[in-house]
């Protein structure tokens, strides 16, 4: 049984979600948050096992609330769930620890599989591919290149820290600032997508 | 804009003119009185009728120079500055004051008072005029009133033009306020509804067999469909094409890309005019295939060929790089996106490995002679 939560701001994606989760067997959706002001209570109150997340919310986006998440003890996995599920979101998810991305149009099934996967530890992201890297290396300072490269390799933060020889909360504080970097899109076409 | 002052100019030439040749027919002024009667109103209809049925001309400084000469030489021809053709003359300088832009229209009034000052003294401005207060005085206020004319009409031309400018740009934002505004309840409310009907139907397409699977399919598609509608309206809405063509759009989005890109990026051919909607879903379904080339496909050469045969436009776009991933990259809408614009539009959608197996190609087909695409597939 696998017991999930959801963060949407909007009802409908919220209803439908919730609708959807229910009605697959194994799944136990527990509540749905519209922001992240009354995701923490919730988080608290059912320490979920898989967080869908939605990446476009009011305030703070996805990624900055999946990095708080996964500070929560024990961390939930968490999916991205957007209707921007690009590729090039793929390495900024990656240090922000998410789990799975999925996009908002793709049909259940593909829902369904993801969440199975990633409450069973594993990742469901696009492979990171040499461009999408290149590009990365190109918007990072050289001094964060070896913490993007470890963070790919699943180095945990205190061997990240030890290894640089700077302190745990300084790597995160640095990963906070990368990912803020690395979220600016190269120009979409003129389209919302 | 134009007619207002040829409005003015009509009505004025001609009481001008009536005055003159009032004027002329209750005093004598000169021995040929009645060529005078007869030359001004040759001028005041002539004028009139070459300035009303070449609209153009009332723009030309050629014409205003003609004009302003001919309402001269009536003066020359009266053979006294103080002539009953003044105010004739004056109406000469309506169309240039308002015509220019401010400075140049004080500088148009201050030549041609230069003139009639030349047409002054070759008249009967003499030493015995400069003597007498009266004379002076009049000569003085014959001067000024070309000059108060001009400022006067300049001025206000000048302060309709800002307003209009004001008005035209307030009109402006209100739209693109509202476009916005439109913008963002289809991304923001609909499109999430949509997102949401699309996840129910979908999960329902499991318990359902045989035919009741078939119509969950097809209702699927066309939540598709319309979810890439709204996005192309949204992308409308938020950067209007403006009746650019697809070949122009396609050029501006590879110049955007060049900076960002390794790939050498050609667009080429013209798949001529297309109505409104179609262009927008082939625009954006071409910058996706164009985007994906630069961004995932480590090309070196990316070609953007558009041609248009007979009843069927393609569009193909080519690069040399790494080809289509053997698995479809989880996550990755845009091949999603891409497929339902074209679905909308009743085109076809083909991606395949280009020539020689190498790098990719992504071709886009459709028939130009059917009811507008429109059609649902």
């Amino acid at each position: 049984m696998i017991r999930i939560l959801i963060v949407d701001d909007h009802p409908a994606m919220r209803a439908g979600l919730i609708a959807v989760l229910r009605a697959e067997p194994g799944f136990v959706p527990l509540d749905a948050a519209h922001s992240d002001r009354d995701l923490w209570p919730m988080l608290n109150r059912t320490r979920p096992d898989v967080v869908v997340l939605d990446y476009h919310l009011p305030g703070d986006d996805g990624l900055v609330l999946c990095r708080r998440i996964k500070r929560q003890m024990p961390a939930p996995a968490v999916l991205l769930y957007s209707a921007h599920a690009d590729a090039a979101l793929t390495i900024p998810a990656r240090l922000a620890g998410v789990d799975g991305l999925v996009s908002k149009s793709a049909p259940a099934n593909e829902l369904y599989d993801a969440i199975r996967r990633v409450a069973r530890g594993e990742r469901v992201l696009p492979p990171i591919s040499r461009e999408l890297l290149d590009d990365a290396g190109n918007r990072l300072k050289s001094d964060e290149l070896p913490i993007l490269g470890m963070t790919i390799e699943d180095t945990p933060l205190l061997d990240i820290a030890a290894t640089l020889g700077i302190a745990p909360a300084e790597v995160a504080h640095r990963i906070d600032r990368m990912i803020k970097r690395l979220k600016i899109e190269i120009p979409a076409p003129h389209s919302a997508g | 804009m134009t007619s207002r002052w040829m409005t003015l100019l009509l009505m004025t030439r001609l009481l001008a003119a009536a005055v003159a040749v009032l004027l002329l027919l209750v005093h004598r002024v000169t021995p040929h009185d009645p060529v005078l009667i007869a030359a001004g109103v040759a001028y005041t209809a002539g004028s009139l009728l070459v300035l009303t049925t070449v609209p153009r001309l009332q723009l030309s400084p050629a014409a205003w120079l003609v004009d302003g000469a001919a309402a001269l030489a009536l003066v020359v021809a009266s053979e006294d500055w103080r002539s009953p053709f003044y105010v004739l003359m004056l109406t000469a300088l309506i169309l240039p004051s308002t015509g220019l832009p401010f400075r140049r229209a004080l500088g148009w009034g201050l030549a041609f008072t230069l003139a009639y000052l030349g047409v002054a003294v070759s008249t009967e401005l003499d030493a015995d005029t400069l003597e007498s207060t009266i004379r002076l005085e009049t000569i003085a206020t014959h001067l000024m009133v070309p000059l108060v004319v001009v400022l006067a009409l300049a001025y206000a031309a000048d302060v309709l033009a800002r307003l209009r400018d004001e008005r035209l740009r307030s009109e402006r934002l209100a739209v693109e306020s509202e476009r916005q505004r439109i913008a963002w309840e289809l991304h923001d409310s609909a499109k999430q509804r949509v997102h949401a009907a699309h996840l129910v139907l979908s999960a329902l397409q499991n318990q359902v067999d045989g035919a009741g699977a078939q119509l969950v399919s097809h209702a699927l598609a066309e939540l598709r469909a319309a979810g890439a509608d709204m996005d192309t309206s949204v992308a409308e809405l938020r950067m209007p094409l403006e009746g650019r063509s697809v070949q122009r759009l396609l050029e501006e989005r590879a110049a955007e890309l060049a900076p960002v890109s390794e790939a050498q990026i050609n667009v080429r051919g013209t798949v001529g005019e297309l109505p409104a909607h179609i262009a927008a879903h082939v625009y954006r379904i071409g910058a996706e295939a164009l985007t994906n080339a630069v961004r995932h496909g480590e090309a070196e050469h990316v070609d953007v060929m558009l041609a248009r045969n007979g009843s069927t436009a393609t569009i193909e776009v080519r690069d040399d790089g790494r080809g289509l991933p053997a698995i479809r990259r989880p996550g990755s809408n845009g091949l999603r996106s891409m497929r339902a614009r074209a679905d909308t539009i009743g085109a076809t959608l083909s991606l395949g490995p280009g020539d020689g197996g190498r790098g990719t190609s992504v071709v886009l087909s459709w028939r130009t002679d059917s009811d507008e695409g429109s059609s649902q597939a």
